[in-house]
């Protein structure tokens, strides 16, 4: 993956479509792992499952408790969006069509909806899901995705 | 909408070229892609025809090939893929060479990745950019044939043929035939 500045904030990125199969697994700084990464990315997706469900059934003030496991707008519903760490942040964007976005980032950094709103619309949907190459449903590692996610990541510090 | 334009949201356009050639490469004649080529390409010829009719509706007819195939370059080039040619080239013996540094339907084409170990050698990189380059020669059949299509009508009978050269750079190739008297 290509090196970032040594300021940079950014740790690690994973998107997964709504079955769970990581699609993308993008990392810039992970200097310790405890698990396999088969088993650290069956993890993530569990948990993202189980937060998502929690935090709507939580909820105290929207009556709407939507379908478990559904996907929502973005925005609409009650889904968490981020969660921090004293060592790292972790932002989380789900898209209508189930794609989950994962960003772990330094603990300073700032709200991500946006970025990660940006990464979704401009990055994949532009280099992916448009790329004839790609078929649906599969992890991918395509060049252009990878190169255009690099550049936009330096803008976000 | 102003004077009577009609617009189609360029993602349609998109993900049905990707459909083309997937279900003609891959479903129809995933054994004979020269077959396959000569469908796709076959659509686009009757694309091509019908949008030399519209795109040329208030111009005076042209006086030569060379005018018809500078319209193909600039103004045809413009509605279709929203730029001009970069680069003509011709011999003056009925070869034109259309040279596009960045056709709007190659742009996203990407291969994985390769795992990054330490040092890339150049070899590994250069292997995985051919591959990609053949892999998107598949997409250009159909523009093969809207840009025949179009100078069939324009009175140019023609045979045109392509080949990326870098992604997302490629090239045309077009010669036009002789009629027999």
């Amino acid at each position: 993956m290509a090196a970032l500045a040594p300021t940079s904030r950014m740790r690690c990125m994973y998107i997964f479509n709504r079955n769970g199969v990581c699609l993308h697994y993008h990392v810039w700084m992970r200097p310790h792992t405890t698990l396999s990464q088969q088993q650290d990315q069956k993890l993530m997706f569990g948990l993202l499952f189980s937060l998502k469900s929690f935090t709507a059934k939580m909820d105290p003030v929207g009556g709407n408790k939507g379908n478990l496991g559904m996907p929502s707008l973005p925005g609409q519903g009650c889904s968490f969006h981020s969660f921090r760490t004293n060592t790292y942040k972790l932002s989380f964007m789900e898209s209508p069509s189930g794609i989950k976005l994962i960003l772990v980032t330094d603990p300073r950094m700032g709200d991500l909806r946006e970025a990660l709103r940006f990464i979704y619309n401009n990055i994949y949907v532009e280099y992916v899901v448009k790329n004839p190459l790609y078929t649906l449903g599969q992890p991918f590692k395509c060049e252009l995705f990878n190169s255009t996610l690099d550049q936009y990541v330096k803008t976000l510090q | 909408m102003p004077g009577g334009a009609r617009e189609v949201a360029e993602s349609c356009v998109d993900s049905l070229n990707m459909e083309l050639v997937a279900t003609y490469c891959k479903r129809l004649h995933p054994t004979k892609p020269d077959l396959a080529g000569r469908r796709i390409e076959a659509i686009g010829y009757q694309v091509g025809l019908q949008l030399a009719e519209r795109y040329t509706r208030e111009r005076p007819r042209f006086t030569d090939h060379l005018e018809s195939i500078k319209f193909i370059c600039k103004d045809f080039w413009a509605e279709v893929f929203k730029k001009q040619v970069d680069n003509l080239k011709t011999n003056h013996k009925g070869v034109f060479v259309l040279q596009d540094n960045r056709f709007r339907w190659l742009t996203r084409i990407s291969v994985d990745a390769l795992p990054t170990t330490g040092a890339q050698n150049e070899s590994a990189v250069a292997a995985n950019a051919a591959r990609a380059s053949q892999a998107a020669g598949q997409y250009l059949y159909f523009p093969c044939g809207l840009i025949r299509g179009a100078l069939t009508n324009l009175g140019v009978p023609c045979a045109v043929s392509a080949e990326v050269t870098t992604l997302p750079a490629c090239e045309f190739n077009i010669l036009v035939l002789k009629r027999v008297e």
